[in-house]
């Protein structure tokens, strides 16, 4: 079976992992457009050859990112996420819409 | 004294029904196989036993001060991810990532401490969250010198003693569910505590009762362990 080195848990069968869609940075919600928006929640650039991408390791359910290639899906590096995400990432809510007096 | 029945507690094992003719002894507010037979399983124990430990106290908590909390409260830490620590009070800490911890009861107080750290935490403003874990898994203990050769025939990893030592943890795929197990011996006993989705269990116990078969394998109850 294919092994995958999970930064945790170390070389695990890829029947323990779960695919979680490209790694695309995120542009500020509440700043961006909806086009903005709509690109980085429906769009993937599907590139052929070496991609970011996140897993997870299903048993431990951490998640983390891997270097693939999409051509040989060769398995090139994988790493903790803390290695982008330096720090936390907060979300201000929008302040709720008046709702309209009948 | 009348003869205990599962049923007479509103916390059951999944596994209940299974355990039937067996002898029971009370475990605060649930019930536990005390015995199968009448005759001394310290024997089988050694050699190879399952003991279903699910209505034992289990908790987890999560977050970067998870381990200056638990520290306050008197729990040694495993200074890594997948390590695990025996207590002074015979429960155990398993560390399952940089910054979770699952707690296990230990049998002496019947798990009164940890379901008491379930009840005691509280919301605060650092980053400590509890992990109920006494509803989402079943936990049951491995006995004997087969251990590791059971778990072969289960999981993909090498759970042999020369690179799964004591106090080792692995979070992995057995029998094709997801387990946690954790190195840590009763006394001399070998023993794997091994995690495993809680509605999963009658599959499991089957699936592993199923491999022990060759080995002699049985299950039993606490009486030998204690």
């Amino acid at each position: 079976m294919k092994i995958m080195p999970c930064p945790l848990n170390g070389p695990r069968n890829i029947s323990e992992f779960t695919y979680g869609g490209e790694f695309k940075p995120m542009p500020d919600p509440a700043t961006c457009s909806d086009a903005e928006w709509a690109d980085y929640v429906f769009n993937s650039e599907n590139r052929a050859g070496v991609v970011v991408e996140w897993w997870m390791h299903n048993a431990s359910s951490y998640w983390f990112l891997a270097e693939r290639h999409t051509v040989t899906d060769e398995i090139i590096r994988t790493f903790d996420a803390k290695e982008i995400f330096t720090r936390r990432v907060d979300f201000i809510a929008k302040a709720p819409a008046r709702e309209a007096t009948v | 004294m009348a003869t205990l029945q599962a049923q007479d507690f509103l916390e059951r094992s999944p596994l209940y029904r299974r355990h039937a003719g067996a002898s029971l002894g009370r475990l605060g507010e649930s019930s536990i196989v005390a015995h199968y037979g009448e005759y001394d399983e310290s024997a089988q124990l050694q050699r190879c036993a399952l003991i279903d430990l699910t209505n034992l106290a289990r908790v987890g908590f999560r977050g970067a001060q998870a381990a200056e909390y638990l520290g306050g409260r008197g729990f040694a830490l495993p200074e890594a991810p997948n390590r695990a620590l025996t207590q002074g009070d015979g429960g155990h800490v398993a560390r399952l990532s940089q910054t979770e911890y699952l707690l296990l009861g230990s049998l002496r107080d019947a798990g009164s401490r940890i379901a008491g750290e379930e009840t005691a935490w509280q919301l605060g403003e650092g980053g400590n969250y509890l992990l109920p874990r006494q509803d989402s898994h079943a936990w049951l203990l491995l006995t004997g010198e087969h251990i590791a050769a059971v778990m072969a025939k289960l999981c993909g990893v090498d759970l042999s003693a020369g690179t799964f030592p004591v106090g080792a943890v692995a979070q992995t795929s057995a029998a094709r569910i997801n387990v946690i197990v954790v190195n840590l011996p009763e006394g001399e006993l070998p023993c794997f505590h091994i995690l495993c989705d809680r509605a999963s269990l009658d599959y499991f116990w089957g699936a592993l009762l199923d491999a022990m078969d060759e080995f002699g394998g049985k299950p039993a109850g606490i009486d030998a362990l204690l």
